[in-house]
């Protein structure tokens, strides 16, 4: 046999060998060639990979098809011994209409891994600058003069630990008080029967604004009938039960036993000498119910009643009630809701008197009462205003008696930061004093709205 | 002896205690509480019989500013199942309501929480983050809902959801699950029929919350009246953005019922373009259902821009 190369001869042979380097030899190319070329490649390699997309799909698609099929034969089978054998099972989907579940790698990432075992961690910011007319009311915590503060310093953690608590801390600083754990507490998250138990330090759950902090509150200040007459915060160091009623109504009892309620009353315990030992009846006990109501879509109510008492000798009994009134329509115009709190406290206590040698001299039991009551409106999604009226006696002064009497405006330029400024005006025992505050308040990090604040 | 106020107590617990008891073998539906109408009209949609769904949030609300009530604590201490929309959507309210609602069984991660995002492809998911970008959600932009194509993901999550917490109705939510791709193949072509005049038309919203509807319509979304997500406007960024919209002739400002109308309505008087009110969330415009929502906001876009009156 012979080739057509042969046949053809040397001419043909010639022309094979400039058409294999015309083809087969890469050219040297001009800079605007290689931009074609380079255009070419990249419209080829899209084109490519959509081809590679739409098989990609086709193939899921026959998967599924192929998924479904299966499983209509397997209940087909599965079918057909039990007609006989009643009861009938389950009949077979008209479509097999889940598909196969999918690669992990379908769904979305969720999770930064870096971060996961990290705690939620945030801080406040909190700075106000404050000017007073009159030196007065030291005893419900107005200074004299002009002065700027850290108001607080708030760092806030809190994770779960395991499937059944979390913890959570809370550590401020501010410039009158200095540094201070304010709450480090453990709480059940999975106890049957719709129970919670929470233990260490914590605000207790005691009315309805003593366990707001600072920042969270609708002003620049906790209202004075609070601070008076349970010392600040409801900082205590205990075990608080507490119980949702599992019905549709919303119904919350809570009970708990501390060493004190109140971060003053502490403060001055420990200032005392005092370090924490006592009988189980000089111990702070406290109850509380909570409940509420839908009054209509936008209208809702929310009434709670608390005590808390030191059963020795009846040495303490405090009693609140509050009520929380609120208007939420929902719509986006100018006004878009309000808020009416009040609540009242009546407090029964025996204070004694000592001698330098801390024996007891003389003991005297007072009634004292105080509490306040205020709306906030709320304006064109960042703007708030509203008007507070505090009655407040002290609780360990006969004659001590203060009226407040507070206008405030809060601006939140974002959902992080806020501007309030708020005018007090106090008048009672001692000389009417006006006070003028800004405050300046920003939140980092960690963002969640809480239940209790809410 | 207990006083008679103790006794009250304990009397009104037992009573509590009675109530509950009695009132769960009367409801053998699973109890589903969905934080949005979107999903809540899926779920139901997919589980019939087999649920009862309520709703939280409301399609006119705005889900940064849900009211966070304790009546939603009870519906959620009593749930089968929680639906979420996802993608951080609900972090104002349902982080809250979980934290007083004491069941275990619908916290994240737990068989009952059920995540509608789970097999959503997010937009606008941020490549880094801090809130000089404004409020940003770390996993993506979350109202994929408005995308109807995107109902079929959220379906097939919220199926295997259901399926998980009652395995005895696998073949119900199964038949559910086929019975809503069926109506979303027939909505979604329906949708794109009445979405056609829409595309190339240049928009603004006042949210970042149009991307899934504008990506999937066709519709070219030039500014947001927001700063970024969450910032309000200032006099600086509306001036801008006032310009933009003469320079690039924009025809429609639609305005989400959630927010503000006042600077949307100021902002088309100005420069010629038309409003057209639109929900980010089912129920919003007035009809409950999740397609019918979307088929609302496309009818009210295409009506404003055949030139109906201005407004809302």
């Amino acid at each position: 046999m012979r080739f057509a190369f042969d046949r053809e001869g040397p001419a043909a042979a010639v022309a094979f060998l400039i058409g294999a380097f015309l083809i087969g030899v890469p050219s040297i190319p001009s800079r605007a060639d290689a931009a074609t070329e380079a255009e070419r490649l990249r419209e080829e390699l899209a084109a490519t990979k959509e081809q590679l997309s739409k098989t990609q799909g086709e193939l899921d698609a026959t998967r599924s098809a192929l998924d479904a099929l299966t499983r209509r034969v397997d209940a087909m089978e599965a079918a057909q011994p039990a007609a006989a054998q009643p009861p009938a099972p389950a009949p077979p989907p008209v479509v097999a209409a889940v598909p196969p579940a999918p690669p992990p790698a379908e769904t979305t990432a969720r999770l930064a891994p870096v971060n996961a075992d990290n705690p939620a961690i945030s801080f406040v910011v909190d700075t106000e600058l404050a000017q007073d007319t009159h030196s007065s009311w030291e005893s419900i915590g107005y200074p004299n003069g002009i002065d700027f503060s850290l108001q607080n310093g708030e760092l806030f953690l809190s994770a779960p630990v395991d499937p059944f608590v979390r913890a959570y801390a809370s550590i401020n600083g501010t410039s009158k008080e200095g540094f201070n754990i304010e709450e480090a507490a453990i709480v059940t998250t999975a106890l049957p029967g719709n129970l919670t138990v929470k233990g260490g330090r914590f605000f207790a759950d005691f009315g309805r604004l003593p366990h707001w902090h600072d920042e969270g509150l609708p002003f620049v200040d906790r209202p004075p009938s609070i601070d008076r007459i349970i010392g600040g915060e409801s900082t205590s160091e205990g075990l608080e039960v507490s119980w949702l009623a599992p019905i549709e109504q919303f119904i919350q009892l809570t009970g708990g036993i501390y060493n004190t309620v109140g971060a003053e009353n502490l403060d001055n315990l420990n200032s005392d000498g005092f370090f924490g030992r006592r009988n189980f009846d000089e111990l702070n006990m406290l109850g509380r119910a909570q409940t509420y109501f839908d009054l209509t879509d936008t209208v809702n109510l929310e009434l709670g009643a608390s005590w808390l008492g030191i059963p020795a000798d009846s040495n303490r009994n405090l009693y609140a009630g509050d009520v929380t009134f609120r208007h939420q329509p929902g719509t986006q115009g100018f006004y878009q809701g309000l808020v009416w709190g009040t609540e009242w406290l009546w407090n029964d206590q025996r204070f004694r008197t000592r001698d330098d040698t801390g024996a007891t001299i003389d003991t005297t039991r007072l009634q004292r009462q105080g509490g306040y009551t205020y709306v906030e409106a709320f304006f064109a999604r960042r703007f708030s205003a509203g008007m507070r009226f505090d009655y407040s006696q002290s609780p360990n002064e006969q004659t001590d008696l203060a009226n407040t009497v507070s206008a405030f405006l809060t601006w939140m330029p974002s959902e992080f930061q806020r501007l309030r400024f708020q005018f007090d005006d106090s008048w009672g025992h001692e000389q009417t004093n006006q006070r003028f505050t800004l405050q300046w308040t920003a939140f980092i990090g960690s963002h969640s709205h809480g239940f209790a604040q809410r | 002896m207990a006083s008679p106020s103790v006794r009250r107590l304990f009397f009104a617990a037992a009573v509590a205690f009675a109530l509950a008891g009695a009132a769960s073998p009367a409801l053998a539906a699973l109890r589903v509480v969905a934080s949005t109408p979107d999903v809540a009209d899926i779920a139901a949609k997919i589980g019939g019989d087999r649920v009862s769904v309520v709703t939280i949030a409301e399609g006119s609300q705005d889900p940064h500013k849900v009211p966070v009530k304790p009546s939603f604590v009870t519906k959620l201490n009593r749930a089968d199942a929680l639906v979420v929309q996802g993608l951080y959507l609900e972090h104002a309210f349902i982080p809250a309501l979980l934290e007083a609602a004491r069941n275990p069984d619908i916290m994240p991660g737990a068989k009952g929480y059920i995540d509608a995002s789970l097999y959503v492809q997010p937009l606008e998911v941020p490549t880094s983050q801090n809130r000089t970008q404004g409020e940003l959600h770390p996993l993506g932009n979350p109202h994929f809902n408005l995308d109807p194509e995107q109902s079929k993901p959220m379906a097939r999550a919220i199926a295997e959801g259901l399926e998980r917490i009652d395995p005895a109705g696998a073949a119900s939510y199964r038949e559910g699950l086929a019975r809503f791709d069926a109506l979303a193949d027939q909505k979604i072509q329906e949708l794109a029929r009445i979405a056609a005049p829409l595309r190339g038309v240049k928009a603004v919203s006042y949210h970042q919350d149009l991307v899934y509807l504008a990506r999937r319509y066709g519709i070219d979304l030039v500014g947001t009246i927001e700063v970024k997500p969450g910032i309000p406007a200032t006099p600086g960024h509306l001036q801008e953005l006032l310009e933009t919209m003469k320079q690039q002739k924009v025809q429609l400002v639609i305005h989400e019922i959630s927010y503000d109308p006042g600077l949307g309505a100021s902002l088309a008087e100005k420069t010629g373009a038309r409003v057209a009110t639109v929900s980010a969330m089912a129920g919003g415009l007035g009809q409950p259902g999740y397609f019918e929502s979307i088929q609302a906001d496309l009818e009210a876009l295409v009506t404003a821009l055949h030139g109906e009156p201005k407004g809302d």
